[in-house]
């Protein structure tokens, strides 16, 4: 079966008036058409602005300057402006974090459902809204018909989020990008976005990129997990071996730094320091100053990914 | 058993609300009658949703905004009652620590003014040794001695954070508030800053009143906890019994609806149903019940009282007897 998504060397760069800051650096990724690839790192450590390349919106001054994605077997990143819209939102739809800045405010919930399916459809206004009434009964929106005349203000935090979710998925997109979909939820309601995802995944195998710091997420949803620091996947496998078996020390420090991993009222494990400035030129290991267990050469050349495990990569000198 | 160095009775908060041009006013219950005790040395975690009343009840505590009905006796005065030196003794002994540390300290000032101010407030010492005190403080908070000159833009999250602990031990307070202290964090910096409360905490003997919505946090600092859902507290306890004994169904959900990295724990999910309520028109008899996966009629009738279960675990809920069983 050929890879629903394939990214090589993906580069992303932001030329600034201080330097140019090197967000995304060489970044390789595969997915399968149905799977869940989760993408974890902590702020700045590039995997918004890896999800934002695939779907070439990276904000200026940004830019991708070398690398290619391949979304089934088509190159993104040599297509035309015109090709690339037919595919965004059509073939790869994206969930954001916060609903109530990436719906409009002054259309209604209905019209910006059915707004997708008449341009990529071309469906009429009729039969958009039908469409659009059974997508919204789809994700759990009750008295769909109603809901949409409703303006964004007027549903809660979760209703927007499932309408969000209802748009990206009115028209069937092979693959999702969910950015942090339910950071700004409530837990309770965060479980039933989540389970609702994990649905209509798997009945439409759709693939999905989940972006997000949340942990315990990663572990219950994803097939593949990634992790990211400073622009570079430190490690990727699939979930249940990361968890149980992490190789790359920052892996290993951020399950530790979990309050769950700790007993109550005992120091959690920290690392010192800070992530390196990504502005201008560095090699070898971008964690190596925060490493418990760096060596001189760490720090020479850029580090290899090797493969541990089956399907288990880690960018690191020091792992078996 | 010791005195509560704090405690609260049947506090009551009521926001007016317009709901538009020529609409008629209305009253937001955001805080339904809640008590809580907070006894020396102790940590006692308050957890809930949005909307639950918790970081009200913070303001309230903290003498920030008058309460509509209750009381809240600090070392047996009542707050509300004090005035003069008495009400400066209380606002140097209980101090807030908040969420956001972008918003929280004052762009304008710098750090050596932001932890420094609180002992000018109250008059604290002579101006050497206020600065030999902001120096000890940062250094208790791992702050270098070069950041006292700087403003707060030039530090990060958790950097801001640890200015803002050092400002709220500055005049050595007894009781520390801190609504959502580590919510705003990466995981490897809240990790830091839940460790630096914890060694404060047991290096000073100080009290913690620590709200958040996070129940693993909770979980890792809390002696007691108190669950809030729609302005009322329905379960309290020990630690222990509230999140392995919980004999509340909305603690059931909440403890079930946290994803887990642990794959044991993966299978058991209570998703609660539905939304949360809105505060401005609370359903009937139980709060919950419009949610809970054991209501009955009675649920919908009769609110359930707050009463003990079992010896230091309370609950208000009609079948919390059914609960923890299951």
């Amino acid at each position: 079966m050929s890879p629903l998504l394939e990214i090589e060397g993906l580069c992303t760069e932001f030329a600034q008036k201080s330097g140019v800051l090197r967000a995304v650096r060489g970044v390789d990724l595969s997915m399968e058409p149905g799977e869940t690839l989760a993408l974890v790192g902590e702020s700045g450590c590039g995997k918004s602005i890896t999800a934002a390349s695939v779907l070439r919106l990276v904000p200026p001054p940004g830019r991708i300057t070398a690398g290619s994605i391949r979304f089934k077997g088509i190159e993104l990143l040599s297509l035309s402006e015109d090709r690339m819209r037919e595919i965004r939102g059509n073939r790869i739809a994206m969930v954001f974090q916060d609903p109530m800045t990436s719906l409009n405010p002054v259309f209604t919930i209905g019209y910006q459902v059915a707004e997708g399916l008449r341009v990529h459809r071309g469906l009429d206004k009729k039969q958009a809204e039908r469409e659009a009434a059974a997508i919204l009964s789809e994700v759990g929106i009750p008295a769909p018909m109603e809901r949409m005349k409703d303006y964004p203000h007027q549903l809660s935090g979760g209703m927007r989020q499932r309408v969000m979710i209802a748009m990206a998925l009115a028209l069937r997109p092979e693959l999702v990008i969910a950015d942090e979909p339910t950071t700004a939820l409530d837990v309770t309601i965060q479980a039933q976005i989540l389970e609702l995802l994990d649905r209509l995944m798997a009945e439409h195998r759709m693939g999905m990129i989940l972006i997000t710091h949340n942990l315990g997420i990663v572990a219950e949803r994803a097939d593949r997990t990634a992790i990211m620091y400073a622009g570079e996947i430190v490690e990727s496998a699939p979930t249940a071996e990361l968890f149980a078996n992490p190789l790359h020390p920052y892996t290993q420090g951020l399950l530790a730094s979990l309050p769950e991993s700790g007993k109550p009222g005992e120091k959690l494990a920290t690392f010192a320091g800070s992530v390196p400035d990504l502005k201008g030129e560095f090699t070898g290991c971008p964690f190596r100053e925060r490493c418990p267990i760096g060596e001189e050469r760490c720090t020479k050349h850029m580090i290899e990914m090797k493969e541990a495990g089956p399907g288990h990569l880690v960018r690191c000198l020091k792992a078996p | 058993m010791t005195a509560p160095l704090l405690q609260a009775e049947k506090l009551v908060k009521r926001f007016p609300v317009r709901g538009g041009f020529l609409a008629e006013k209305r009253e937001l219950t955001a805080v339904a009658g809640v008590d809580l005790e907070i006894f020396p040395g102790e940590t006692l975690g308050v957890a809930g949703e949005s909307g639950c009343g918790k970081s009200t009840v913070a303001r309230l505590l903290t003498g920030l905004i008058p309460p509509s009905e209750g009381s809240v006796r600090y070392g047996g005065r009542e707050l509300f009652a004090m005035n003069g030196e008495e009400l400066a003794q209380y606002r140097r002994e209980v101090q807030m620590i908040f969420q956001d540390p972008f918003s929280s300290l004052n762009p304008r000032m710098r750090v050596a003014q932001i932890i420094g101010e609180p002992l000018d407030i109250h008059g604290i010492g002579t101006p050497s040794e206020r600065r030999e005190r902001v120096a000890r403080l940062m250094e208790r908070v791992g702050l270098p001695p070069e950041a006292l000159s700087r403003f707060p833009h030039q530090f990060s999250g958790g950097q801001r954070q640890r200015i803002g602990i050092a400002r709220s031990l500055a005049v050595s307070p007894r009781l520390i508030i801190a609504d959502e202290p580590v919510s705003a964090l990466d995981l490897s910096i809240q990790a830091q800053i839940i460790n630096l409360l914890q060694e404060v905490k047991k290096d000073l003997g100080l009290s913690f009143l620590f709200i958040t919505h996070d129940l693993s946090v909770l979980r890792h600092l809390s002696d007691r906890i108190a669950i809030m859902y729609l302005g009322r507290i329905v379960e309290s306890g020990s630690r222990d019994d509230v999140l392995s004994k919980q004999l509340h169904p909305y603690t059931e959900a909440l403890l079930s609806a946290i994803p887990s990295i642990d794959p044991q724990k993966k299978s058991r999910h209570v998703v609660a149903r539905g939304e949360l309520p809105s505060p401005l028109s609370p359903p009937s008899g139980c709060p919950f019940h419009t949610r809970c996966p054991y209501a009955e009629a009675i649920c919908s009738e009769e609110r359930p009282e707050l009463l003990e279960k079992e010896p230091g675990h309370r609950a208000a809920c009609h079948f919390s007897n059914r609960i923890y069983r299951s």
